[in-house]
């Protein structure tokens, strides 16, 4: 069942995996068993999604991280909502970001 | 903005691989965590016992470890193959398994099973490996033990593989072809086949003693199965028969050599991996054990080992004119044992020409060709 992502919740990266830089770009290692499907399951983001997982820290509410990313990009808030949203929810599904709190 | 924001990526199609050819990143590394094993293989060219006072002492503690892999780690090191020796032997095996899937590594374990426990299989299945390799010296008793010369450890093996096949982890199986087990291969090879997860392997070459031990070298000799022998249990077994085919289908040197050209490494020794041995030694490849191309991480860093010493090391030139007309341009090449690394095993220099490698090279090429040599 998926989550429904309010903008007042805040999210932190989860312990069961490992989020590397390598060569500029952004590699999630997954730790534990179950985050990824087989054992050499790696994952990586396109621009957007490096910019959601570097504001994904904890503190950020999903407002900031919508309003932070207006700032970035160029694209219609309802666009960027859907993203955030979206990515927001793959994460949660595969236990690489967990529910901080809401503001 | 794009659509696909997550993507999975297996580790065979990862981008990176393909990139690395620019930016010379040490994607993976071999760490051989001790030099000790509870077995005593005839083959075996690391294996001291047990309790080795010498090799315990020189061991890399967990703390060197984990400062070497936070280098590997910043260079972009992603993979990292615990290897032996018999790496479970380390008492605190469970914490630098740990240690090193929590710096964001993918681990592969080779281990002979034999001291798995329901500890190991805990530590498996919450931190999956990226793989367990095996090796199967044989499939009963007595081929087994003529092996490994350690009674008792073949009811040991089949307990610890057993442990971890019901338990759900899976291993990939491997053998080594010797004299001692060379009657056995097939049934082996049928063995490992029905429980391998991706793939079975056997080697039939036998590398010498990285310590040089004259006698145990002696032992190693006596395993070695002559180059006919070799390419009969090749030709017997259809999946390797198709491979070495493969291979002799790119024998020739389809770009001509500059006369000029002596260098000694013309391998990838260097360019994307790297080995570090139980004694805190950094190798360009986990089989160069020549003093010059040694870099003592308890001394210096990684990055310096990676960055400035490899290069140098690996630029070494030779005038011997018998690899330079023998080796260097032989069409053969990819059918051969023969590489820097393994001449200086055999005969202490690095560009020297190798009888049983050549030998051997070229029974495989008369057995699977057509090739011009």
């Amino acid at each position: 069942m998926t989550k429904s992502i309010g903008t007042d919740m805040v999210f932190a990266r989860s312990n069961d995996v490992v989020a590397r830089e390598i060569d500029g770009m952004l590699i999630i290692v997954p730790l534990t068993a179950g985050v990824g499907d087989m054992e050499d399951d790696l994952f990586s983001m396109n621009e957007t999604g490096t910019a959601i997982w570097n504001m994904i820290d904890g503190k950020k509410t999903i407002k900031e991280i919508i309003s932070g990313l207006k700032e970035e990009f160029i694209a219609g808030q309802g666009e960027i909502t859907k993203d955030v949203t979206g990515i927001v929810e793959e994460l949660l599904k595969r236990r690489m970001i967990v529910e901080a709190a809401s503001s | 903005m794009r659509k696909e924001l997550v993507s999975f990526i297996r580790l065979p199609d990862f981008a990176l691989w393909k990139k690395i050819g620019d930016n010379r990143i040490p994607l993976s590394f071999d760490l051989e965590v001790t030099a000790r094993c509870n077995n005593n293989c005839r083959h075996c060219y690391i294996n001291l016992p047990p309790g080795n006072k010498r090799a315990l002492r020189d061991e890399l503690t967990l703390d060197e470890i984990s400062k070497i892999a936070d280098q590997a780690v910043s260079l972009g090191t992603l993979w990292c193959v615990i290897t032996g020796g018999e790496p479970l032997l380390r008492k605190d095996f469970i914490e630098l398994y740990r240690l090193l899937r929590s710096k964001g590594l993918l681990v592969s374990v080779f281990t002979n099973a034999c001291l798995i426990t329901d500890k190991h299989l805990d530590l498996f299945k919450k931190y999956p490996p990226r793989d367990i390799e095996i090796t199967v010296y044989g499939i009963t008793r007595k081929t087994y033990e003529k092996v490994t010369g350690t009674p008792g450890s073949y009811a040991r093996f089949q307990r610890g593989i057993a442990l971890l096949l019901e338990g759900g982890i899976k291993v990939n199986l491997k053998a080594m072809a010797l004299r001692s087990n060379a009657h056995e291969l097939p049934a082996i090879a049928d063995y490992c086949r029905k429980r391998t997860r991706d793939f079975f392997r056997f080697d039939p070459f036998l590398n010498l003693r990285f310590d040089g031990n004259e006698e145990r070298n002696e032992k190693i000799r006596a395993e070695r199965l002559s180059p006919e022998e070799i390419t009969a249990i090749e030709r017997a077994d259809p999946e390797r028969s198709a491979a070495v085919k493969k291979r002799c289908g790119t024998l020739e040197i389809s770009t001509p050599l500059r006369r000029s050209d002596n260098r000694l490494f013309q391998c990838s020794a260097g360019d994307n991996s790297f080995a570090v041995s139980y004694n805190g030694l950094f190798h360009p490849c986990s089989s160069l054990r020549h003093r010059d191309c040694l870099f003592d991480l308890r001394s210096g860093s990684l990055s310096e080992a990676w960055f400035d010493f490899t290069p140098r090391a690996l630029s070494r030139k030779t005038t011997s004119r018998e690899y330079i007309e023998k080796c260097r341009i032989c069409p053969l090449m990819n059918l051969c044992q023969w590489c820097p690394a393994h001449a200086y095993l055999e005969c202490g220099r690095m560009d020297e020409w190798c009888e049983y490698f050549c030998r051997t090279a070229h029974a495989r090429a008369s057995a699977f060709g057509p090739v011009s040599a």
